[in-house]
């Protein structure tokens, strides 16, 4: 049997469901914390994100895989009291958003260091909460290149992906090479990396998607719903239906197999204001109708939502 | 509300509230309690067990009292390790004044929300977004992240990077000033690669230079002789920190005999009123290294050095109790 570490301990993956696979209960950049306008009552962050997982529940979501990195307000307790009460399954992830969410102790370690934070947080668990991380988070940092923290981070995800056997979602898609290269000189199949935000307004354009699909990496188109067309879209909006073309444009070259999807939402968000209007069930609510519409079968959209992921969260050792 | 005994005294922001500067006594101005590189509390192999942190603190800071200390200055700032409830606690328990900073630096410890924040492109913070975040922490109460205000900041303490002062770290330093002239409270640079030069900065803000304390003037790269350097600080008219007192084994800063040689100098020059001593002890370090010197050192050990060198009892007492309280009262 294989199995995925949730926060409340190691489940099935054929328990795991539709899978919202690169989502946020609640991120904020490090430092955020220490500034009052982003505060919320534990009511209020409770109040904002209790309804949408209830909601996610009812729609059918069992799996809420949370890819908020080590300094960015990541809160096992809190998941863990949240899947226990809503019933969905929620994953933790150990790693960084990128290398500049990596605070000073992080970002000064060594590859060895690094590797060993990642492994404890998926074989013993996150701080004392018992949690244990079931996906290894990395990202690229702003500016477009990868830095050299960035790659240090990178390296030492593949190295506890290797001896654990969780997978890697990527933040970015952009700059592969460097990537590509670290994950193959540390052993790692490409297959264990979700390279995520592929589909984003800012990043889509420079992102190499034919270049990751021939490496046999997985692509994420994981941030559907930041539409321009939002009263007060982020920077990374872009065009519904660009998106959804661009979409349709992979699966029709037969890139089924690897891709995924998910709309990276915040429940409530930590250190910035959220975008409004847009959340975890924008899955249900707008995704999956405009799937649909554009003559994607349910048997397709099936193989995004609960097969690939099974795949791709299940521990290969 | 006439008769309150701190009515018409300047007083001293602590953790337990407002303090009158001349019920101050010995203060220990360059100090840590609790030291936390940002990050080490995420870090799977460093403990945070608040009682073994606390147990460890109250030690040192009862033997800091029995030494005949009073007030100990955590000058560590608002993130790196500040745990207001615990100095609250520690505070009472052992009867000496805790006065907790705001303040952050050099650049390499700050958050990402300060250095890559979310927007397009990623600006960094400019000096009037510190100067409202420091200021605040004095006049709304230091931050216990995402729960509540405590009591105001007793100072503003920030750093610069050794290899040259970075634009970021400019927004820094001229945000603490702004924040410190704005609120009253003194500000407490580490200077980076050139002490006299960061200082202007600081003074460039508009900042009495008596509401500046310079630390660090007790390293030997000081871009200019120690001595010269230190001398030229106190001329400005802002405070001279000799605030490694105690350390002895490192080429990067003065000895003790050394130290005691400039501050000889520095009273003889008539520049007693701007000395302030302390030695970077830390109470509880985490994700760096121990350092473990008492609180006490500079009061029990470098002071009677000191005198025996011919320095005054006057200007002993001026250095311990009156230039520290000078500097910590709100103006």
């Amino acid at each position: 049997m294989t199995k995925v570490n949730t926060v409340l301990g190691p489940v099935p993956v054929a328990e795991l469901g539709i899978v919202a696979i690169h989502e946020h209960i609640g991120y904020g950049m490090p430092g955020s914390e220490l500034d009052t306008q982003w505060w919320k009552t534990p009511e209020q962050a409770y109040e904002e994100t209790v309804p949408k997982l209830r909601k996610f529940h009812e729609y059918g979501g069992r799996t809420f895989v949370d890819v908020t990195g080590i300094c960015n307000g990541r809160d096992p307790n809190y998941y863990q009291a949240l899947s226990a009460k809503t019933g969905v399954n929620i994953v933790a992830c150990t790693g960084f958003v990128g290398g500049d969410t990596a605070l000073a102790h992080f970002a000064r370690a060594s590859v060895d260091y690094l590797a060993q934070v990642f492994i404890h947080e998926i074989t013993v668990g996150i701080g004392n909460t018992g949690a244990k991380a079931g996906v290894i988070k990395v990202g690229v940092s702003r500016g477009g290149k990868m830095t050299e923290l960035d790659q240090r981070i990178y390296r030492a995800a593949a190295r506890a992906a290797v001896v654990t056997g969780v997978p890697i979602l990527t933040h970015l898609a952009i700059d592969p090479k460097p990537a590509v290269a670290i994950f193959h000189e540390e052993g790692l199949d490409l297959d264990r990396v979700l390279f995520g935000h592929a589909d984003d307004g800012l990043n889509a354009p420079i992102t190499p998607h034919d270049y990751i699909y021939d490496q046999g990496g997985r692509i994420g188109f994981d941030t559907f719903g930041y539409d321009l067309e939002l009263p007060d879209p982020p920077f990374w909006g872009r065009k519904r239906a660009e998106r959804m073309a661009h979409f349709k444009a992979l699966l029709d070259k037969g890139y089924l197999d690897k891709l995924m999807v998910g709309v990276d939402a915040n429940c409530s968000p930590l250190g910035w204001p959220g975008v409004k209007g847009h959340t975890v069930n924008y899955l249900f609510e707008d995704m999956i109708p405009d799937m649909k519409a554009i003559g994607i079968d349910d048997d397709t959209i099936h193989h995004l939502l609960v097969d690939s992921p099974a795949e791709f969260l299940g521990m290969k050792n | 509300m006439t008769d309150t005994p701190t009515a018409g005294r300047p007083t001293v922001n602590t953790v337990l509230g407002p303090v009158p500067a001349d019920d101050l006594g010995v203060v220990a101005v360059h100090e840590a309690l609790l030291s936390v590189l940002p990050g080490a509390q995420y870090a799977p192999d460093i403990s945070m067990d608040r009682a073994e942190i606390y147990e460890a603190l109250e030690a040192k800071v009862i033997a800091f009292r029995q030494a005949g200390g009073r007030t100990i200055v955590d000058s560590t700032g608002m993130f790196h390790g500040r745990d207001l409830t615990l100095y609250e606690a520690l505070s009472r328990a052992t009867g000496v004044h805790i006065v907790a900073t705001t303040g952050m630096g050099p650049e390499e410890k700050l958050g990402g929300y300060f250095l890559t924040p979310q927007t397009n492109p990623p600006t960094p913070w400019p000096a009037e977004k510190f100067a409202d975040l420091f200021a605040r922490e004095v006049t709304e109460g230091m931050v216990v992240p995402r729960i509540e205000r405590r009591a105001a900041a007793g100072m503003v303490t920030t750093v610069a990077d050794r290899a040259g002062m970075t634009p970021t770290e400019e927004s820094l330093f001229r945000g603490s000033a702004r924040a410190a002239a704005q609120t009253g409270v003194a500000v407490s640079i580490r200077y980076g690669a050139d002490a006299l030069a960061e200082l202007d900065v600081v003074l460039d803000e508009r900042l009495r230079p008596d509401r500046v304390l310079v630390g660090d003037l007790d390293r030997t790269d000081a871009a200019g002789d120690p001595g010269q350097v230190a001398a030229a600080v106190a001329a400005k008219g802002a405070f001279v920190g000799i605030d490694h007192v105690g350390l002895n084994e490192d080429p990067g800063y003065l000895t003790d005999a050394q130290r005691a040689a400039l501050v000889l100098d520095l009273v003889a020059a008539g520049h007693a009123d701007k000395i302030i001593l302390s030695g970077n002890a830390i109470g509880v370090a985490k994700g760096l290294d121990a350092y473990d010197l008492p609180y006490e050192h500079v009061l029990a050990t470098f002071i009677p050095f000191l005198q025996g060198e011919g320095l005054s009892d006057e200007d002993a007492r001026r250095i311990l109790v009156d230039n520290p309280a000078r500097l910590l009262a709100v103006r």
